[in-house]
């Protein structure tokens, strides 16, 4: 509600909200806009500028290549990936997803804007770490692509840089992933999350205990928790969650999320 | 999801009327609300309008030592401003109901010299639109000097903590002892006392969706304001304002059509409204507020969080309860906007549903550095029978008997109705333990073992818990003095107007705001069988203006009345109507009595004759526009109005004894929950909500009200709360933080009804809809059974339960 | 900046701030009062509409956003006065109290439908949980959704 002043632009190319991106300073790139336009109803955020994804080609599309990677455009919502014949590859990208808040966020939320808002208590940064998701991001010098365990930087704060954009997301071939959660109310905001794969051993990949996801891994399901434990986290304590309890539910969560994986 | 099962015990001692009453005739209200045609606050607008925005404190507790209005002022398109010692010059501080020293706080309508919680109104902007008005209110420059906040109410009276209102010389508002019967007797008696450390009920509130506005017009060639809000208690609003603002009533006038939920929380909404006044009267033009969802959760009417400690509970072996005796300590946030009421109406239920003879209850409310408290749906009452609900539950287990037995043991029984509480109360009719029987029944208590068993396989730990509560209604407004023996207020009244006008259309007008309770529909209902036409001719008008005069003092919907106060006022103004209607007709055949008549197929007729007929369509020209020649001493209007005044005596001040309500409709629930003990997560699997209200207008609504009060007991007691941190500030100050449950969240329900009439009301009919929280008492005793741990919080969150575990294996 | 849409069949045309909310634009600028807001933060779901076939809540949106686009909100379910099998549901399961949230319940409702035409009460709710009520406890309105459920 009542935002601050901003302007507004719709580029019509990649090309073009990569340049008015560069030479505003208080330009933000505007997805989904289910978190960037709250952030503006609170006034806590008020960029000069918004630059409009929305209906840029480039930034959206699901392919499966013959190897089994799927290639995700960064403007994917969760509504259009959860539909997507070729994302059924990797069955835990959809199954989350539609865990993600409600219809009416879930159909203008994008792939690209859960990550990059990087909100410790999103779903899809850990399940990005745990399946080894790749992003590509874009800049005035082309392209550079980072794992997603170099992707999350800290609280709402990513890889992409001033007058970058993330165009996509690709995510290797699997199936052996679980994930699970504690959340407020049923398929509500998460107090504590992990994300599991298994390749071998297991890697998990633990939300809402510190800014960017933790990882853990274990030989197998069984030993998770050990190793949770073993990685001393220190969650924050906020109104929903004490850091102790956070702790507890990432070591319940972990090896849920594990055991999931493995009995895939 | 949902299945009824509706049961009628003991037979009407009141005529039970037969037709539209009992039906569940679908509203009225409903075609417009769902073609998006109702008329919500925000919806009004006029021309040239202003939009306020509200600059509010950041801080909890600070002296204010600079207010700066000038930059906003500059702004195209600002048209002015007004602050808190404006405010204090244009009016006096409000009316406080509280005796001392809660009695010597200043209340203003903006904060003056200080504010006391976070997000308090503290400069008021208006300009062209809403969002400028809140460009502009960023200019304003307020200095503050930061002060220690209070948030906890058990240290508030301590020495060295900072003091709120230096008026009142400390943080004690208001404190008063509440004794009946002979305790130490009940303790002499007693096998065994068992005593209870502390038990806190949480803040929360009902949030209804649409938050508190408003659109004031000034005539400045009158003197008078136009207040269009969704204030649900206008009479109050109109108390608190006319004095303040040095007017006279009349000069403020309510205007109401659809309101979006109240809940109570829309009660005291007096300190906004009054800033919007005066900036209508001082730019000259209309001034529109929203308050928007955050403003609501910093600073509008959290309901009562109340501390019960020492409490010590007399007992026999076989679970006979004798007495009790507790500390209450109520927070009541920064201001005193509708309490210290919360200090007395628990006392409408102060034995809950039991034969308890013995009690005692210090009662304390203090001040904090937080939201302002008022009526929350259950109002005070709902804390107390938590209390009691709780109490039952921790003696059970302390004496290793079965909560079901307990209950039915103590429950005050069918044959004693109506039945005379230790503090004076009558509890009207109502058959507790048959209700519980039927709770039990419609989640198959009789395989709960089998069910644990199964959970327990699962991993899951199966808990069930009963919360039994009274939803008291028509409150005798007597029960002030007990807080303060000044206040001039008694009884209780509710006026409607029934009228033909000149083409035979009946007009009923109430003097409530209804915010979802169909009130169009069952006022419909009771002239439709009294005037023997089709609900379809009767036409309520929507919502409420105090320009229509057919509002009282108490006028409002709150505190459960409408179905006692509301529907009798209709049913006297209908009979007086239905009487002049043949009083006209008898004038009109020459002379026939009204023995000799009846109302029938839209008109009045001859009994013996019904060729003799005179459609209301005649009966309204006649006496609007057509009246030369009849006799003169016919004493007709067709325009009816009529004050409800329920049958209440001012209570005892002394002896604090007296019939602080008319009924008591009451409510039995049963929750079973699965723990998943990893976590604490529980999941509500099983539920049921068993009512009595009396006689039933229409079953849909009642039903209605049932559940929406049980899916608000459930958000409170897994959800919702209003934690503060240290520094006073509010954690949950949007839906996000706040989680209200959605759909999802919501349990199998099934409903039972019982009708046991009210002996003492018109109809037979009852108060009801607040439900007394019996879902927070239910869950919360599902819980303990669950975990086998003592709950002794209102307000379970998964982290709690999973602590409750953890002190389990310690 | 310059914003045409078309809200239930009708187009408007009118300069608008790029900072205005869709909501604020429908209830403000264009008198379309039926759709509602109750919250700050996108949590309650009062002020879903339908913008090109896909369900949104209009407060996390700009208007500039809607530029071009087809809008359907509350107002253009029924035919002048006559209500669609949902609203007739709504009603004759007393779905509605304050009738608050209704707006954006039969929008949530009517999209479901639409992409489901036979709706489990699982899906019904699932569909529903963006949208909060304060008054019914939602059993009435998935009772109603379930009642048109083909
Ligand atoms: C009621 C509600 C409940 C929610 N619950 C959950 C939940 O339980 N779990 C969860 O994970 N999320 C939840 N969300 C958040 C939601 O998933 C958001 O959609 C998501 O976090 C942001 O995606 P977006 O496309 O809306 O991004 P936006 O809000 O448009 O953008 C978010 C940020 O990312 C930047 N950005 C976006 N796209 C790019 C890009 N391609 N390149 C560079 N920068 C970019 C923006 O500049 C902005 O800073 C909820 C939201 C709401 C309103
Ligand atoms: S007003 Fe849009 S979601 Fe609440
Ligand atoms: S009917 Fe009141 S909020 Fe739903």
């Amino acid at each position: 509600m009542l935002l601050r002043e901003v302007e507004y632009a719709k580029p019509g190319s990649v090309a073009e909200a990569l340049e008015l991106l560069a030479a505003n300073d208080g330009a933000r790139a505007l997805a989904g806009g289910q978190t960037l336009i709250n952030v503006m109803k609170a006034r806590a955020a008020s960029p000069d500028m918004l630059v409009d994804l929305n209906g840029l080609d480039d930034l959206t599309g699901i392919e499966l290549a013959g190897d089994g990677t799927l290639t995700i455009g960064a403007m994917t919502t969760y509504t259009e990936l959860m539909g997507s014949a070729e994302a059924k590859a990797r069955p835990i990208l959809g199954e989350v997803c539609a865990t993600i808040a409600d219809v009416q966020v879930r159909n203008r939320g994008t792939i690209g804007g859960n990550v990059c808002s990087n909100d410790p208590t999103n779903h899809l940064p850990p399940l990005m770490v745990s399946v080894g998701a790749r992003m590509t991001i874009a800049g005035a010098d082309g392209e550079r692509e980072v794992s997603a365990e170099e992707f999350f930087l800290g609280v709402y704060l990513t890889a992409v840089g001033p007058g970058e954009l993330l165009t996509r997301i690709s995510i290797p071939a699997g199936k052996k992933d679980g994930f699970a959660a504690v959340t407020l109310g049923a398929d509500g905001t998460c107090i504590a999350n992990a994300a599991a794969t298994v390749n071998g051993s297991v890697r998990v990949a633990l939300g809402c205990v510190d800014a960017v996801p933790v990882i853990v891994t274990a030989e197998s399901a069984d030993g998770v928790a050990d190793a949770v434990r073993a990685a001393n986290l220190e969650p924050p304590s906020d109104v929903h969650a004490s850091s102790e309890y956070r702790t507890h539910l990432a070591e319940v969560l972990a090896t849920r999320a594990a055991q999931e994986a493995s009995a895939r | 999801m949902i299945q009824s099962s509706e049961t009628t015990l003991a037979p009407a001692p009141v005529e039970v009327q037969k037709g539209w009453g009992g039906q569940s005739v679908k509203r009225k209200e409903d075609k417009r609300l769902l073609q998006g045609e109702g008329v919500f606050v925000d919806d009004v607008k006029r021309h040239g309008m202003g939009y306020l925005h509200f600059v509010r404190s950041p801080y909890a507790h600070a002296h204010i030592t600079r207010v700066d209005v000038s930059a906003a002022e500059a702004i195209d398109g600002v048209y002015g401003t007004l602050t808190g010692e404006e405010v204090a010059a244009l009016t006096d501080p409000f009316f406080q109901i509280s005796s001392v020293p809660g009695a010597n706080i200043k209340d203003f309508s903006l904060a003056v010299g200080k504010v006391r919680y976070v997000g308090e109104p503290v400069v008021a902007v208006v300009a062209e639109t809403r969002e400028l008005a809140r460009d502009a209110s960023e200019l304003v420059e307020v200095d503050y000097e930061p002060l220690a906040a209070v948030v906890d109410a058990r240290v508030a009276q301590d020495s060295d903590t900072p003091v709120l209102h230096d008026d009142a010389g400390g943080n004690l508002m208001w404190s008063g002892l509440y004794s009946w019967g002979d305790l130490d007797a009940a303790f002499a008696e007693a096998d065994r006392v068992v005593k209870i450390p502390e038990l806190h009920f949480h803040r929360f509130n009902s949030t209804p969706l649409e938050c508190d506005g408003a659109l004031v017009e000034y005539n400045r060639g009158v003197s008078q304001w136009t207040i269009h809000t969704n204030n649900q208690f206008p009479g109050f609003a109109a108390i608190m304002m006319g004095p303040a603002m040095k007017v006279g009533l009349d000069k403020l006038r309510f205007v109401t059509q659809d309101i979006g939920g109240g809940f109570g929380n829309k009660i005291t909404s007096h300190p906004q409204l009054v800033v919007c006044c005066l900036l209508a009267r001082k730019l000259n033009r209309p001034v529109q507020w929203t308050e928007w969802r955050t403003d609501f959760h910093l600073s509008m009417s959290h309901g009562n969080e109340r501390w019960f400690r020492d409490t010590e509970v007399a007992v026999k072996d076989d679970g006979t309860l004798l007495g009790f005796r507790t500390k209450a300590l109520d927070d009541a946030g920064a201001w005193l906007r509708y309490e210290p009421l919360g200090g007395v109406i628990w006392a409408q239920v102060t034995p809950g549903m039991y034969r308890w003879k013995h009690i005692e209850l210090e009662f304390t409310q203090v001040a904090t550095n937080k939201a302002p408290v008022s009526p929350n749906r259950g109002y005070s009452r709902m804390q107390h029978l938590w209390f009691t609900e709780r109490v039952i539950d921790i003696v059970a287990r302390e004496l290793d008997l079965d909560p079901v037995e307990v209950r039915k043991r103590n429950y005050v029984r069918a044959e004693d109705m109506p039945y005379t509480t230790p503090n004076g109360c009558v509890y009207d009719s109502g058959d507790y333990a048959a209700m519980l029987d039927l709770a039990l029944g419609l989640v198959g208590y009789d395989s709960m073992e089998a069910r644990r068993a199964d959970a327990k396989e699962r991993g899951k730990l199966l808990g069930v818990g009963i919360g039994s509560t009274l939803d008291s209604g028509t409150n005798n407004f007597g029960q002030s003095r007990l807080i303060n023996p000044e206040l001039q207020f008694s009884g209780n009244n509710e006026v409607a107007t029934v009228k033909l006008d000149i083409f035979g259309e009946i007009v009923v007008t109430l003097g409530t705001t209804p915010q979802g309770q169909g009130h169009e529909t069952t006022a419909a209902q009771v002239v439709a069988d009294i005037l023997n036409c089709s609900v379809d001719d009767v036409h309520v008008r929507a919502g409420h203006d105090s320009y229509w005069n057919s509002h009282a003092g108490f006028s409002g919907t709150y505190a459960s009345q409408f179905a006692v106060t509301g529907l009798s006022a209709v049913k006297g103004a209908t009979e007086m109507l239905a009487a002049e209607i043949k009083k006209l007709a008898g004038a009109v055949f020459g002379g026939v009595p009204a023995e000799a008549l009846e109302l029938a197929d839209g008109g009045v007729r001859i009994k013996e004759s019904p060729d003799a007929f005179l459609p209301f369509m005649a009966c309204g020209a006649i006496i609007n526009a057509n009246n030369a020649g009849l006799p003169e001493d016919l004493d007709v209007t067709l325009n009816c109005r009529y004050v409800y005044r329920p049958p209440f005596e001012v209570p005892d001040v002394e002896t604090k004894m007296g019939n602080l309500t008319l009924t008591y409709a009451c409510q039995v629930h049963v929750a079973v929950v699965e723990v998943d003990p990893e976590t604490g997560a529980y999941e509500i699997v099983d539920y049921a909500a068993v009512d009595d209200c009396g006689k039933r207008i229409n079953p849909q609504i009642v039903e209605g009200q049932v559940m929406g009060a049980t899916a608000q007991a459930i958000g409170a007691a897994v959800h919702e709360t209003y934690e503060y941190d240290e520094d006073g500030n509010l954690l949950t100050p949007n839906f996000y933080d706040y989680h209200v449950p959605h759909a999802l969240d919501m349990p199998p329900l099934a409903t039972g009804a019982i009708e046991s009439p009210s002996p003492f009301t018109p109809l037979g009919t009852k108060g009801m809809g607040e439900g007394g929280g019996a879902g927070i008492h239910a869950v919360c005793a599902a819980i303990q059974d669950a975990t086998g741990q003592i709950v002794t919080d209102s307000h379970n969150p998964y982290q709690r339960v999973w602590r409750l575990l953890q002190e389990a294996k310690a | 900046m310059d914003v045409t849409v078309t809200v239930n069949g009708t187009t408007y045309e009118r300069d608008v701030e790029p900072r205005k909310l869709l909501i604020h634009f429908l209830r403000d600028d264009l008198d379309l009062t039926g759709s509602h807001v109750g919250c700050d933060t996108g949590n309650c779901g009062a002020c879903s509409v339908i913008v090109d076939g896909v369900l949104v809540k209009s407060c996390m949106l700009l208007a500039v956003q809607a530029n071009g686009a087809s809008i359907e909100t509350v107002e253009g379910l029924a035919e002048g006065d006559e209500l669609t099998p949902l609203q007739l549901a709504f009603n004759e399961h007393h779905a509605l109290q304050c009738g608050y949230c209704t707006p954006g319940m039969l929008m949530s409702a009517t999209a479901l439908l639409r992409e489901n035409p036979s709706p489990s009460e699982d899906e019904i709710a699932k569909a529903l949980q963006g949208n909060i009520c304060r008054c019914t406890g939602y059993w009435n309105i998935v009772e109603a959704v379930k009642s048109v459920a083909k």
